[in-house]
């Protein structure tokens, strides 16, 4: 008995309720998912998904499509919210906090709604809803998770370091890209990240964006989750998801690490 | 001041613009007949089809098997069945008539939806491009009319834009005068220091440029919680209604329903997460390295996460377990999601902490309860305080993960109520006054805490 009071009264004891909850619903699930990516129906083990996907060319056009309109939409909030972040740092603007707070104000309306709201915006204007409608929406939902590292980074950024390159004679373009730039590309990369994955797994704006004329990855796995019969097979995808997931958030962390050493010395 | 006036004005012309382009509305006259084709052909298994074709506000919409034509109608008037008479192109004018005489006439806007054969049962949409077209041809070619909006609102448009432009030239005039009582010396630095602001007005348009674009759909929201108007972008004159049914329970009893339950999940998730969070940080705070970092690993998981995975892997979960789904499992996925950012706000706090008071307290006789109770929590609560809005905000704004766990027994929160809404071809028009208040309350609040921390800073 005294044992057991030994125990609950060390503090390093008090994690394990939520490290025993994570286990049961966030690792065990996910175990889940790779199990029911490689079983059939009945529970037998099975690649057969796997050669579907691969012979699966609806799937595999839009895990490209899905790709390639990521790689846009971050490209695209990149060269958008960059300028935006760079203005907001500079040390003679004087509202920033006011913009800053203009930007997440945003954030607080559901994002379908005014992903609907996009949509009637486009009807007005008497745009067509496609392709273009798509970027300018998955632009509009992630654009300020691209402006808030950049401007965070470039906000702690050291401005002697500016100045001094300024007094040895850089210009101001010299200056800014051989400066400013690279000391924010950390902040660049977890904007990245955080607008690329979300993009490839968006579902639901693709959908009402375009009328569901375009599908991107991620409603065709839940196209295929919510088939009682192709349950396995929307585990496969869902599979393929992760593997990229984890292969973007370990290449961020290689090069976000490389950059601080890079940074140190 | 005056960067407030020029944001004004191009707000106004803005507005304007919208409403020149939604006052063209169409007008269908009750008792319509003419014949409407749809011009892709039905597979001719959709002969003797029974079909319900309801009115919609925004869209004719045509899913699930055969023929449902379903949107706003679904709640005003009753479903009406009907049968395709043969291998034919289904007629849809036959029915005009009687499903006009129970809606609103000027407040439709067709779009023809038909589900294709090996997809319909689950219920997806193609647009059949070819027969939107000519349904919205012969809507305006035979009985519409382009309607002017209520004249008064352009009265108050073009007052209020008269009043900004007398305002803003009263306020120049104003400083003019005044800049001639200063000294020679001091209009000199004036006139520095407006140069060097107008040097940084290509930069200030462009973050104003950016957040025009970005508030528009949501000044579209705003604008049109005002008027009674079923769908979102059809002026039908000034009403305060929809305001008026959210607060009297008078709105769709769906949207009801879908306001509770968000409500109850989000508390029931921020509270659970803080305290599993909170009890979490203090421990991992207290372990040795290399657990910290395995820990703080697992915790970041369900954050790099998106929200499908998450989803999807927890049905998973529910499904292997033979769980029914329905407010435990949405709770327990809400806390999964939640928690992780309670104990990254909560941990900056304990390691601000003087570690040793915890000791203290135990050594002069305090139970390891009191002394969280008085020692600790008074030190934490700011940043639970943080988790626990954080949590709600999460759990509020969450669609993905909440999606996939809500089960099929008619749980929506509001996420999911908007999805499924929207799906159907229209929106419950109350959801704009909510949206719009929530916009207010945190506006007021963000400027609240703002003005409270310039406050905190002087002092």
């Amino acid at each position: 008995m005294s044992r057991l009071v030994q125990i609950f009264s060390s503090r390093r004891t008090w994690a394990w309720p939520y490290i025993a909850f994570m286990a049961m619903f966030v690792v065990l699930p996910l175990i889940l998912v790779g199990v029911y990516a490689f079983t059939d129906i009945e529970g037998h083990f099975t690649l057969r998904n796997f050669a579907k996907f691969f012979t699966h060319s609806e799937a595999i056009q839009t895990f490209i499509y899905s790709l390639v309109i990521a790689l846009f939409n971050t490209t695209i909030c990149l060269l958008i919210g960059y300028p935006a972040a760079y203005i907001m740092a500079q040390e003679d603007f004087r509202t920033p906090k006011v913009m800053a707070m203009l930007f997440i104000l945003p954030m607080w309306i559901n994002f379908l709604l005014r992903t609907v709201a996009t949509v009637e915006l486009f009807n007005m204007c008497g745009l067509p809803l496609g392709e273009g409608a798509l970027l300018f929406g998955l632009c509009y939902d992630f654009l300020p998770f691209m402006i808030y590292p950049i401007y965070n980074t470039l906000q702690k950024m050291d401005n002697s370091l500016v100045e001094a390159a300024q007094d040895l004679g850089a210009n101001k373009w010299t200056c800014f890209w051989k400066v400013i730039v690279p000391l924010s590309l950390p902040g660049v990369y977890s904007g990245i990240v955080m607008v690329f994955m979300p993009t490839v797994s968006t579902f639901a704006v693709a959908e009402l964006l375009t009328h569901n004329n375009i599908k991107l990855f991620g409603s065709l796995i839940q196209d295929y989750i919510t088939t009682t019969d192709l349950l396995n097979y929307g585990a496969t995808l869902s599979l393929v998801l992760l593997v990229i997931i984890g292969l973007t958030s370990f290449l961020g962390d290689s090069d976000s690490a490389g950059g601080e050493k890079g940074g140190l010395v | 001041m005056r960067r407030l006036l020029v944001i004004g004005h191009l707000s106004l012309v803005i507005c304007l613009s919208a409403f020149a382009q939604s006052n063209l509305t169409y007008e269908l006259k009750v008792g319509t007949t003419g014949e409407v084709k749809l011009l892709e052909e039905f597979p001719e298994s959709y002969a003797g089809e029974k079909v319900n074709i309801t009115v919609t506000g925004y869209g004719l919409q045509v899913t699930g098997y055969g023929l449902q034509v379903t949107g706003y109608g679904l709640r005003d008037i009753e479903a009406l069945d009907f049968v395709f008479a043969s291998e034919d192109q289904p007629r849809l004018a036959d029915r005009f008539d009687s499903i006009y005489s129970y809606t609103d006439e000027a407040e439709v806007a067709w779009t023809v939806w038909r589900s294709n054969k090996e997809i319909k049962n689950r219920g997806q949409r193609v647009l059949v491009a070819n027969a939107y077209k000519t349904f919205e041809e012969y809507v305006v070619s035979h009985t519409a009319a382009k309607k002017r909006g209520s004249g008064w609102i352009w009265w108050l448009f073009a007052g209020l834009l008269l009043a900004g432009t007398a305002a803003y030239g009263g306020y120049i005039i104003y400083s003019r005068r005044k800049e001639k009582l200063l000294t020679p010396v001091e209009q000199e630095i004036l006139r520095r220091k407006r140069m060097g602001n107008r040097r940084h007005y290509g930069s200030q348009l462009y973050l104003w440029l950016l957040l025009l674009v970005l508030y528009a759909p949501i000044a579209l929201i705003a604008v049109f919680s005002f008027t009674k108007s079923k769908i979102l972008g059809n002026w039908t004159g000034f009403s305060m209604d929809l305001y008026v049914n959210l607060f009297t329970g008078k709105a769709d009893a769906g949207l009801n329903s879908a306001i509770w339950y968000t409500v109850v999940i989000a508390l029931i998730a921020a509270v659970v997460s803080t305290i599993l969070g909170t009890l979490a940080a203090i421990g991992i705070y207290n372990m040795r390295a290399r657990s910290r970092k395995m820990v703080s690993l697992l915790n970041s998981v369900p954050m790099i996460n998106p929200d499908i995975i998450t989803g999807i892997s927890l049905f998973l979960l529910f499904v292997a377990l033979g769980m029914s789904q329905g407010l435990a499992t949405v709770c327990i996925a809400h806390v999964v999601f939640c928690t992780p950012y309670v104990v990254l706000s909560v941990l900056p706090r304990l390691s601000r902490m003087n570690p040793n008071t915890y000791e203290a307290a135990l050594d002069l006789g305090a139970t390891p309860a009191q002394a969280l109770r008085m020692v600790m929590l008074p030190e934490l609560w700011p940043g639970m305080l943080s988790g626990f809005i954080l949590a709600l905000t999460l759990s509020v704004d969450d669609f993905g993960v909440t999606f996939f766990t809500k089960g099929s027994g008619g749980l929506e929160t509001l996420s999911t109520f908007i999805y499924s809404d929207a799906r159907k071809g229209g929106l419950t028009p109350e959801l704009r006054p909510l949206f719009t208040l929530i916009l207010l309350v945190m506006l007021v609040a963000l400027i609240v805490i703002n003005v409270r921390n310039n406050k905190h800073q002087k002092d």
